[in-house]
């Protein structure tokens, strides 16, 4: 058994060895393969965590009518916390309204002098539990309020919201799809090179058949090579993507617009990363496999 | 025991390459298959270790049918047999130890174990000094015997050598016969493809002929080989 390791490792460290260069440019297009995925990764992870920081903010803002006594506010309060959807209902007084206007508005607080102190109405800030926070599920409570007795208007940041799941459904579509169609090229790019290792050794091959090697202790090495190349291309790609990762942040200072304090951009995890390394593994040794199947095949007739 | 059972080879679309034969061939047999060229001989000697599959027939080695093994089967099998090759089969990259070893690696020997086989058999056939030639630094002589101690080097109880003096001249041609014998001397089955005539009239003590595929005569020769004294 551990012959035979030895064996099917010695040989594979030949062949990588002796083929360098066209193990070399393999790899190389594996890691641009993995590169442009883990890119899209990247986007696709950061862009999620973006939405989930806005998720967390997304509350609900429902203004009441001017005339709601004490108990009629209490009373719609309490339906509303009653409501599955929601985690938090906030009542804020037209008197507090006003007072976060103005501190709102800092120095500029004085263009409000003048006018009545209750011209903003009071209104609930409804917090939504992390389950329903789904963009049709956030409409679909709004529009429910709406219908409330008492409440005139609600608001919520729902374009943003809907425009930014798309985006990330948009990349996730754009991961599979572009990624798909570079990983059928390097598929074919592996399975060229085993090819031309294939040949180099044809002879060799033929012998290790007539002395009676098993088809596995043959195929064994160039499967190994693959998945060599593979691993090689996995980690190029995620250092790549880390230099990449890096100089960006450098380039995008931590407060721009609403990203920055939304969500801090982080790297891949170390599953998105094991996920890519995977990638590259089964690309390389299903590419030799396959490579070698044919290969064979069309040998032997 | 080889058996060869009403055995016939056709290659599409219409070549008859053998027809019908049948054959016994006991533990320890030193056979020469001779008929002209196209005759059928490599064709047959294909047949007994699954390198070509018969179209009709059946070959039965100590008991197993060959038709019937699966891949990991003929491998099975193929540890068995020693093969030599007229053009010796060489790979130019090794030396002559590691060609000869390379054989005892692929079926599970380790490294060191096929090296110390490799080293002894070289050494047996007179190539100590030549161990770490590459095949192309060596005469055909040299190169044969190498292919030789490459087809010994796992202990078959079959080795069979297709044209193996066909690119030697007469004097090496005879020492590699001589070895043949030796190897024989062990118990193993020697089948050799030939149409050297005189090397069949000197050593051969059972002749096969084939003609145009058949089995045209099987000799038993009491005679014992004087040329290998």
């Amino acid at each position: 058994m551990w012959s035979r390791i030895a064996f099917v490792a010695r040989r594979a460290w030949n062949n990588l060895r002796e083929l360098f260069w066209t193990h070399f440019l393999t790899a190389v297009a594996m890691t641009m393969t993995l590169f442009v995925f883990g890119a899209f990764m990247l986007l696709q992870e950061n862009l999620q965590n973006l939405l989930k920081g806005w998720g967390d903010q997304i509350q609900i803002n429902a203004y009441l009518e001017k005339n709601l006594d004490t108990a009629e506010v209490q009373n719609l309060w309490q339906r509303i916390r009653s409501l599955a959807e929601v985690q938090e209902v906030r009542y804020i007084s037209s008197a507090q309204a006003w007072k976060d206007f103005q501190g709102a508005l800092g120095a500029q607080s004085g263009v409000l002098e003048g006018l009545p102190k209750d011209v903003l109405p009071a209104s609930f800030e409804i917090t939504i539990k992390p389950a329903f926070r789904d963009s049709p599920l956030v409409a679909g409570l709004a529009a429910r309020l709406k219908k409330e007795k008492g409440i005139t208007v609600v608001e919520y940041p729902q374009e943003w919201v809907q425009r930014l799941s798309l985006v990330v459904l948009a990349v996730r579509w754009a991961k599979w799809i572009l990624g798909g169609a570079l990983f059928m090229v390097t598929f074919f790019i592996v399975g060229s090179a085993v090819k031309l290792a294939l040949l180099a050794r044809k002879d060799e091959i033929e012998m290790m058949q007539l002395f009676g090697a098993s088809k596995q202790l043959i195929q064994a090495p160039f499967v190994v090579e693959g998945m060599t190349q593979g691993i090689v291309g996995g980690l190029l790609s995620i250092l790549c993507l880390w230099l990449l990762f890096q100089s960006l942040r450098e380039v995008i200072p931590s407060g721009v617009g609403l990203v920055g304090p939304l969500a801090q951009f982080e790297f891949l995890d170390l599953r998105s990363a094991g996920v890519i390394l995977a990638i590259g593994l089964f690309l390389g040794g299903a590419g030799s496999l396959f490579s070698l199947q044919r290969f064979i095949k069309t040998w032997r007739s | 025991m080889i058996q060869l059972l009403h055995v016939s080879k056709r290659y599409p679309p219409n070549l008859q390459a053998l027809t019908d034969i049948c054959l016994k061939i006991h533990q320890g047999e030193f056979v020469f298959i001779t008929g002209p060229s196209g005759a059928g001989k490599t064709t047959l000697l294909k047949l007994l270790f699954r390198g070509e599959e018969p179209s009709e027939g059946e070959i039965l080695l100590n008991g197993q049918n060959v038709n019937r093994l699966n891949s990991r089967g003929v491998a099975r099998l193929r540890r068995g047999i020693g093969l030599v090759f007229q053009e010796f089969k060489l790979l130019p990259r090794l030396t002559a130890l590691e060609n000869v070893a390379l054989a005892a690696e692929v079926v599970g020997t380790s490294k060191r174990e096929s090296c110390i086989r490799a080293y002894h058999l070289l050494r047996e056939l007179g190539l100590k000094e030549k161990c770490d030639a590459k095949p192309l630094m060596l005469s055909g002589g040299e190169q044969q015997r190498v292919a030789i101690a490459r087809a010994l080097v796992n202990n078959p109880l079959l080795v069979l050598a297709d044209e193996p003096t066909g690119n030697l001249d007469a004097q090496v041609s005879d020492e590699t016969m001589r070895l043949f014998l030796r190897i024989r001397e062990h118990g193993t089955t020697i089948m050799i493809a030939s149409h050297d005539g005189s090397l069949i009239q000197r050593y051969g003590t059972r002749v096969v002929s084939l003609q145009a595929g058949c089995l045209a005569a099987d000799l038993h020769r009491v005679k014992k080989q004087e040329g290998a004294r």
